[in-house]
């Protein structure tokens, strides 16, 4: 290796990019899954639903305890099986690789968001409760209103922060055979025989993304501080 | 109109709150012993003594903040013991005021008053911001009013909390400690509204141990010790000559 040649990148970018803008769908969509799921599950947590509480703990539980790449691999391959079996005629349904790591990434988050949820509806204070109980509150207003608003608030830099962990993440996808950004870097890499260049922009791209991110969440947590004098 | 009057007062009981009999436990603790406590419109109660004594937990039993293991209670006409009962349809004419205000962090001064309204009066947002921002001129606090709780001191706070529960245009006001957080500096502007209140008619029953309040505003000062009512007088009659070793004990304590 002699010289540096960054024109490769530079000719191969609309690819790169549409690995990057993939990269950030799934991220994307994943959060907002992860979150309206995570939410939900929280909430059996808190109000500690019969039945429907425990099978969240232990699906959570479980998510949480295995790595995220054979979580991919469960739903490529074991679930279109099961969805086979399901429908009668046990042929596998291929659910493709697309939709498996939208879901995947999705059902995972939540696992994760839920857990950080869960401690924050612990932490307000009880008070909120029962002024909101003497206001004659309804328990859906109570949540809606009060409760979650103030958990999010409290929560946001740690959710942003496993966001930002979900995003390096998705390079998992290329097990999927799927192009995200590192997917797209790795086969240009390959293809020109510059690794080096290809590597090191790509982790340029990931650093200036993830340190925009935690730029985000440290602002947050000031901003919060500041609002929030609470007592 | 007179005689319409007199007709729906034999109709109504004469009590806004009727308490009878009532017992609350915390595990083994027994917290209320057979209370008995009967209010009418608007009649300014203090409950007083020393801590611990059940007062607190007295006034949360009656809009249901805790559940009273025996006895009965009820408020304007609705029994709190029935299982059918809808709590809510109690607490919406009952305002109460908490020790450590409670008011919600992440909203505006004037939103924390429109809240309830808006979702459990089904008022309009104008229409709810209107009368949040009359209450919280009487209070006194209305320049405040696009500040967060945050940002306002321990009195400025209570004021919003008590105008918070009068948007909801109760028929009895709770307030638990109302003055027992605040620096003493702050202590007078809250029992100057409490005051004022008092003065427009307001029903009342308020946890103090501000004595010269329960004076100026009080019809009847009741006296708890060890979950029961030991003594119950005219504020006068109350400071002047208590009945009961514990009640003179109690306030030898509370003027020194």
């Amino acid at each position: 290796m002699n010289s540096l040649d960054f024109s490769i990148v530079f000719q191969s970018w609309p690819y790169l990019w549409s690995g990057l803008l993939f990269s950030l769908a799934l991220t994307a969509a994943a959060s907002v899954i992860g979150m309206i799921l995570g939410t939900c599950f929280a909430l059996t947590q808190h109000f500690e639903v019969p039945v429907i509480g425990r099978i969240v703990r232990a699906y959570i539980a479980l998510i949480r305890s295995i790595p995220l790449i054979l979580v991919l691999f469960w739903f490529f391959f074991l679930v279109p099986i099961v969805l086979g079996h399901l429908s009668g005629n046990g042929r596998p349904i291929p659910i493709g690789a697309t939709w498996t790591a939208f879901i995947t990434f999705g059902l995972f988050e939540a696992a994760y968001y839920s857990e950080i949820i869960r401690v924050g509806l612990r932490a307000v204070n009880r008070g909120q409760f029962e002024a909101c109980q003497a206001l004659a509150l309804s328990t859906f207003d109570t949540y809606r209103c009060v409760i979650l608003p103030q958990v999010l608030r409290v929560a946001s830099p740690i959710i942003l922060s496993q966001t930002i962990i979900l995003f390096q993440d998705t390079s998992l996808v290329y097990v999927l055979s799927l192009t995200d950004l590192l997917g797209a870097a790795s086969k240009l890499a390959q293809l020109n025989s510059r690794l080096v260049e290809m590597y090191l922009v790509v982790a340029l791209v990931y650093l200036a993304i993830s340190s925009a991110a935690s730029q985000c969440v440290a602002s947050l947590r000031k901003r919060y501080a500041i609002a929030g004098s609470r007592r | 109109m007179l005689q319409d009057n007199t007709a729906r007062g034999a109709n109504l009981p004469s009590a806004i709150v009727a308490v009878e009999h009532v017992v609350k436990r915390f595990g083994h603790f027994t917290a209320l012993s057979d209370i008995n406590l009967s209010v009418t419109a608007g009649e300014k109660i203090v409950l007083c003594g020393p801590s611990g004594s059940g007062k607190s937990t007295l006034i949360r039993c009656i809009n249901h903040i805790e559940k009273h293991d025996g006895g009965r209670i009820v408020v304007a006409g609705v029994d709190l013991t029935d299982r059918v009962t809808d709590i809510n349809s109690v607490r919406r004419e009952v305002g109460m005021v908490f020790q450590s205000f409670n008011l919600f962090p992440h909203l505006s001064i004037v939103e924390n008053c429109m809240l309830a309204p808006m979702k459990v009066r089904g008022l309009s947002s104008e229409e709810a911001r209107e009368r949040a921002m009359g209450v919280l001129r009487q209070v006194r606090i209305h320049d405040q009013a696009s500040k967060y709780p945050g940002q306002l001191s321990g009195g400025q706070q209570q004021r919003v909390a008590i105008a918070r529960a009068l948007c909801m245009q109760p028929k009895i006001m709770l307030f638990d400690e109302p003055t027992s957080a605040l620096d003493p500096e702050m202590v007078k502007e809250v029992l100057d509204t409490i005051i004022g209140l008092a003065r427009d008619g307001m029903t009342m029953i308020c946890v103090t141990h501000e004595m010269g309040f329960a004076r100026e505003v009080a019809d009847r000062v009741v006296f708890m010790d060890r979950g029961t009512i030991v003594e119950e007088a005219d504020p006068e009659t109350f400071f002047r000559a208590p009945r009961t070793e514990r009640a003179k004990g109690f306030l030898q304590q509370i003027i020194h």
